[in-house]
């Protein structure tokens, strides 16, 4: 009985779960006919008058700065020729939407008188990839084809004007290596989200701007907008604000930058300055150069080309990715390595009678002559090459080695660009790895005067330089004083950073400092040319052969630091081909001494 | 095993379940077609056919299942909940990452989604529990026990993660316990208790999650992001009108404002009710309501308990995946990712909703035996 009692009960549970389930199918009919009939006009006005629109909003790439808040690479509003497919949309196979696009284009091209910039296939591949997405028949228009094009487009479905926000280089190709230069980000081919927005469209590529995208790149923001037939705006029906980038502001000051700019003319090389009391680039300069301009709002393919075919290799930055036998310029860490490793006093004194004889080699000294007896400092003013191939073999390749690598040649400096080069600091494992051979006493002479495998990029030699004239401290260059964020308004300052504490002695720096002012300064010195009245600086000139030994190819150095007492420039010139570093590049040197210390008389003298 | 058996089986199946579950399978390959055939070039554009080959898989086991008797899960129950478990946690170490959650795991070249497997299994040993000879059901613990008993795939589904297969197994455990006889004042009481845990459930969301449904109370929210779907699937659905526009001339899915990744899966009903309008989205809940009829009039005829179970657990699972898919798709509830039964493109489910029916086919043709 009771059982009997039990079973209906759950027969009858299961029967009011059926009628329970048909309930709810009535729920679901009763919501259909409330959408699909009561309301389905509605939701077809919806459909038929509301193409969605979704219009990007790219958030606002950040500015650069140089250190006197001087805008070196800006935004500025470019125009655009968004085509909307969906308004376009044919029915049937893809090919005949595309075919309408194809002649619509064709057709404004006609009326507009400017070319087509997209092809048939670019349209496919947009169709395909990027449907959801206008797709920009043209970019960057100039603003008269804009006002024709903006009767056209009132009565043209399906086409409308596009703002969007390209970079700009007020400053050409001044300092185009430092900056480097954007390109045109692809939306992330994201089949997850394919109807987002998409992400910023303008990427650093090289330079600050590649190696501060993350700081530089705002936040996309989008808006939905629903247009009617006729394809007049309707209204909008959403929208997300867009976060600006934020600005990096450069150690680099502009004046300094233009004036080495145009002290340098149109040589092959590079030129770095950099201030000794912090590590602070203040210019730095790569010889030939391009216009990062040419970049926006896309560089055309045979620009590019020209770019990288070009055998001076305008994109390379020389000052950083460019490895160079320092010649000369070497000889003051030899001194310095002698003198920090009582090899030598300030009182060593060597002849030359205008060449050494290591066994059976001859080594030449540039002046055939002969300086006859030197002290330490003449031989740094007369750029001796003798005294250093003895001074080096009397201090030992060590002594050598280990001072210039605390000084960090052999290392990259982790400078905020690109393709570094390390330079090569040669050593006793590195000779056996690649000749086989040990070091020899013919090394150490060759290094002594900075040439053999010795390399070092202008950057590292300037901050050598920096080091020289500061006493002791070798700095990590520093590129970016730090981030600025308008929106809330506060800067994040990168502080200078010391790599390294020489701990020289003060007699030591005493001697090598007061050789270098002798090379500038006595009417002797191999840099005298590059003597400006009223400011005391020093320097070092420096000549290195490169190619096949006496093809006459011949780097020409010079660094120097002013002025002499209280040194708040040093600064590192390397011509490609030079005659000498002494009359090469000291002309060059005085023009950027001028420049920096009489600002007023440079504009007009040198050009 | 033999030929009579065999046709033993076929006289005595109910034909109107088969014709309706052919009818939906028939249904769900048109439109899948309609939904992805504009998708030239992209791995979308086959999904018919696959949808066809698990098709013909489902019915095959559909058929097996049937042919089985039902009763032999007793003593598999187990077994098959452990195996549902330990592919749960496989899939936890081991799964494939498809849009940030682990649900797939690769078995031998195919892509299978355990959760569905677990869905199954579940039930099957719920059955088994609610339906043993002597047990009480009238003692609290026996709820107990038949929640610690769902609990285990419950969190491990929900890690992931896969809030809507997760939470199809609380009303999956509350309409066993509700067929079993589990009294109503306890049934009750399990809401209740249910809707005071929600702000608790709430904190336990992954983000998305909360998006989802925070999009659902207010659409405007994200029409760009999370509120986009919900938005374009009811464009679909309204603009589709009392007659629709026809087959294969729908334009949201079309033309990628329903976006061509979800529109073959778990919006594919928005793509159907565009398509042939109110007249065929109810004809479509007509026939799920003939398949769900013939399940109740299985578990009516079943001759034990454990029949009675399955058959009435098997038919309360697919509704709860039909209303709830399609209630969201017309945005009466939040989006949780769903896919409705026979018809959504996908071989897991597929193969584990036919296994479920073939059971309840089990249960019918053995109504009478001894």
């Amino acid at each position: 009985m009771a059982i009997r009692h039990i079973l209906d009960e759950e027969h009858l549970r299961i029967r009011l779960m059926l009628v329970l389930m048909l309930l709810a199918f009535g729920v679901l009919i009763a919501a259909l006919w409330r959408m699909q009939v009561s309301h389905g006009k509605a939701y077809q006005r919806d459909l038929t008058r509301q193409s969605v629109r979704r219009v990007r909003l790219p958030g606002m790439r950040g500015r650069i700065f140089d250190r006197n808040k001087v805008c070196v690479a800006d935004n500025r509003p470019s125009y655009c020729v968004a085509i909307y497919l969906e308004e376009l949309r044919q029915p049937g196979r893809w090919v005949r939407t595309i075919n309408k696009v194809d002649e619509l284009i064709d057709e404004m091209s006609k009326v507009l008188g400017v070319p087509r910039q997209v092809t048939t296939e670019d349209i496919r591949t947009h169709i395909r990839k990027r449907l959801p997405l206008p797709l920009l028949a043209w970019r960057d228009v100039d603003e008269r084809s804009m006002a024709r094009l903006s009767e056209l487009a009132s009565g043209t479905p399906g086409v409308d004007v596009y703002i969007e926000a390209v970079r700009e280089y007020p400053e050409a190709s001044s300092a185009c290596h430092v900056l480097g230069y954007v390109g045109r980000a692809d939306p992330p081919d994201d089949e997850a989200e394919p109807y987002h927005y998409y992400l910023p469209e303008m990427a650093g590529r090289s330079g600050i701007e590649k190696a501060f995208d993350g700081v530089l790149r705002g936040e996309p923001g989008g808006r939905l907008v629903r247009v009617d037939v006729s394809g007049f705006r309707h209204d909008d029906l959403a929208s997300r604000e867009p976060k600006n980038g934020r600005d990096v502001v450069l150690t680099l000051d502009m004046n300094i930058q233009k004036a080495v700019e145009r002290a340098m003319g149109d040589v092959r090389g590079a030129a770095v300055v950099i201030d000794p009391s912090n590590g602070d680039v203040l210019a730095m300069v790569s010889l030939p150069g391009f216009d990062p301009n040419l970049f926006v709002p896309a560089i055309p393919a045979d620009v590019w080309k020209t770019l990288i075919e070009n055998n001076e290799k305008p994109l390379l930055n020389r000052a950083v990715a460019g490895a160079y036998a320092p010649g000369s310029t070497f000889k003051a860490v030899v001194a310095m390595a002698a003198l920090e490793n009582h090899k030598a006093t300030p009182q060593t004194t060597f002849n030359c009678p205008g060449y050494f004889m290591l066994g059976n080699a001859r080594f030449q000294c540039w002046y055939h002559p002969g300086h006859g007896t030197l002290t330490m400092q003449q031989a740094l003013e007369h750029s001796c090459n003798v005294y250093f191939f003895r001074l080096g073999l009397q201090s030992g390749y060590d002594a050598i080695y280990h001072t210039a690598a605390a000084l960090g040649l052999g290392q990259k400096t982790d400078i905020a660009l690109d393709y570094e080069a390390s330079g090569l600091l040669p050593d006793d494992a590195w000779k056996r790895r690649v000749y086989r051979d040990g070091w020899r006493d013919g090394d150490t002479c060759n290094l002594s005067i900075g040439q053999g495998a010795l390399t070092v990029t202008p950057l590292q030699l300037a901050l050598v330089t920096a080091t020289l004239a500061n006493g002791g401290h070798l700095y990590k260059p520093r590129i970016v004083q730090g981030i600025r964020d308008n929106d809330k308004d506060s800067f994040r300052p990168i502080p200078p950073q010391i790599v390294n504490e020489m701990n020289w002695s003060p007699t030591s720096v005493r001697t090598v400092r007061e050789g270098m002012r002798d090379v500038v300064m006595s009417p002797r010195g191999t840099g005298r040319l590059a003597a400006i009245p009223g400011v005391e600086f020093a320097g070092k000139t420096g000549t290195a052969e490169y190619g096949v030994k006496g093809s006459g190819k011949k780097y020409g150095w010079m660094i120097a630091f002013a002025p002499y007492d209280n040194p708040r420039y040093a600064v590192v010139l390397l011509v490609e081909e030079a005659v000498t570093g002494g009359t090469t590049a000291a002309p060059k040197m005085k023009q950027v001494m001028s420049a920096i210390f009489h600002p007023t008389d440079a504009a007009g003298g040198q050009g | 095993m033999n030929l009579d058996a065999l046709q033993h089986v076929l006289k005595r199946m109910d034909w109107w379940m088969v014709l309706s579950i052919i009818a939906l399978l028939l249904v769900g390959t048109a439109f899948i077609f309609s939904a992805s055939y504009r998708s030239d070039g992209t791995a979308m554009a086959d999904f018919y056919q696959k949808q066809i080959v698990w098709a013909v898989i489902g019915l095959g086991l559909f058929l097996v299942f049937a042919f089985i008797d039902y009763r032999r899960l007793r003593d598999a129950a187990w077994w098959l909940y452990a195996l549902g478990i330990i592919l749960l946690v496989l899939v936890l170490l081991f799964g494939k990452k498809v849009y940030g959650a682990y649900r797939w795991l690769n078995l031998f070249g195919v892509q299978i989604q355990p959760s569905e497997f677990g869905k199954l299994a579940t039930l099957v040993l719920l059955a088994r529990f609610l339906g043993r000879p002597g047990r009480d059901v009238r003692e609290p613990k026996c709820v107990v026990q038949t929640l610690l008993l769902m609990g285990v795939p419950f969190v491990l589904i929900l890690k992931e993660p896969d809030l809507g297969s997760a939470s199809m197994l609380l009303p999956l455990a509350f309409i066993m316990m509700y067929a079993a006889g589990v009294p109503l004042k306890y049934l009750g009481i399990l809401v209740l208790i249910g809707v005071l845990l929600m702000p608790v459930g709430w904190f336990g969301l992954g983000d998305y999650q909360k998006e989802r449904i925070l999009v659902f109370f207010d659409p405007g929210r994200d029409p760009l992001g999370s509120g986009w779907n919900k938005i374009q699937s009811e464009i679909a659905v309204g603009s589709g009108g009392f007659s629709g526009k026809g087959y294969l001339k729908g334009t949201q899915n079309v033309l990628g404002f329903l976006p061509r990744t979800v529109a073959p899966t778990d919006f594919i009903y928005s793509v159907i009710a565009e398509e042939v309008g109110f007249v065929g989205s109810v004809m479509l809940l007509a026939l799920y309501a003939m398949l769900l009829s013939t399940g109740i009039r299985a578990a009516l005829a079943a001759r034990d308990k454990l029949g009675r179970l399955l058959a009435a657990g098997v038919t309360g699972l697919v509704f709860c995946h039909v209303f709830v898919n399609i209630a969201m798709t017309i945005g009466l509830l939040p989006i949780t990712g769903l896919p409705l039964p026979l018809i959504s493109y996908g071989g897991s489910f597929m193969v584990s909703t036919m296994m479920g029916l073939g059971i309840v086919q089990s249960v019918y043709v053995r109504r009478y035996q001894q």
